[in-house]
């Protein structure tokens, strides 16, 4: 009935009954008092985690993913771009085809 | 759920790694916090409550926002700790290793209790009360722990606290007003 009367949720009826007893028990007052002090005080054992608890983390899913998520970023880029870097590759080597194509080979001498 | 909390967990889904950031920093607390308050013991606290984020990262999937995403989190972390303390109670027969929070949380009942604190005024001390209300729900058994720190240190609501624990709320209730019980009778036990 501590707990229901506490936090306020005890039936009128009940209340105005516990209430009258207590008027009268000073030993279920000294009870009561206790029990409020000792569930109040509990509220106050929140605990925030650690200052490196986020880094720790995704520490152990960089290590666990084999370097898949939270790996080092690029200044400019964020991640490396294998993308980018596929495409520019095949533009360069394109470039160079045509050069090759329409440049004059190195060595060979015109008529 | 609020809508900014489904495109969160919606980004989560598809490993967003600055959502999982925001995740670890609204929730983060609040998980070290109960799993602390469980086992009793930092170090081992710190690691069980990042595997709670891991299992996250790895199974937001499974997700289907029936209840709020802290709800399904805080019964991942609520698994976890219960897990951690069975495994710490079978190693209690080789304790070395182990702090004494650790062993109280994984031998609640035969804790051993150095000696009486006497005169009312320690309860004045916060860090002494700290260490007082630690003991007092190292003393409960994993359940009745369990809904002391989600209602009375993480402040939940009874209907949260149903789908984190799948009990019904006059269970709650009942086992929530003897572990109060315990926790009143052990202060006043230790107290005076």
């Amino acid at each position: 009935m501590f707990s229901d009367f506490v936090e306020g949720t005890l039936v009128a009826r009940d209340k105005s009954a516990l209430e009258q007893h207590l008027a009268a028990c000073i030993q279920c007052r000294t009870d009561l008092e206790s029990f409020r002090r000792a569930v109040g005080s509990l509220g106050k054992l929140k605990q925030a985690a650690p200052p490196r608890f986020l880094p720790d983390i995704q520490q152990q899913i960089y290590k666990r993913s084999h370097g898949r998520f939270f790996g080092r970023r690029w200044k400019l880029f964020g991640r490396i771009p294998f993308e980018w870097v596929s495409l520019a590759t095949i533009i360069a080597m394109l470039i160079y085809y045509i050069a090759m194509l329409h440049g004059t080979p190195v060595g060979v001498r015109g008529p | 759920m609020s809508v900014a909390e489904r495109l969160l967990i919606a980004r989560l889904k598809e490993r967003d790694e600055q959502a999982f950031g925001e995740i670890v920093r609204l929730y983060g607390d609040k998980v070290f916090s109960l799993v602390y308050r469980m086992i009793g013991s930092r170090a081992e606290a710190e690691d069980i409550a990042q595997e709670v984020f891991i299992t996250v990262f790895k199974t937001v999937d499974g997700f289907r926002g029936e209840a709020k995403f802290s709800t399904w989190l805080l019964r991942i972390a609520a698994n976890q700790s219960k897990n951690r303390i069975k495994y710490l109670a079978r190693r209690a027969t080789d304790p070395e290793g182990l702090d004494e929070g650790t062993l109280a949380a994984a031998t609640p009942h035969i804790a051993p209790l150095s000696g009486r604190i006497e005169g009312p005024d320690v309860m004045i001390e916060a860090a002494e009360l700290d260490g007082l209300l630690q003991k007092a729900i190292a003393e409960l058994d994993d359940e009745q722990r369990l809904l002391v720190i989600l209602r009375d240190v993480e402040e939940l609501s009874y209907q949260e606290i149903g789908e984190i624990t799948a009990l019904p709320e006059g269970t709650i209730k009942s086992r929530l007003h003897r572990a109060r019980m315990a926790i009143k009778e052990w202060l006043d036990r230790h107290t005076r």
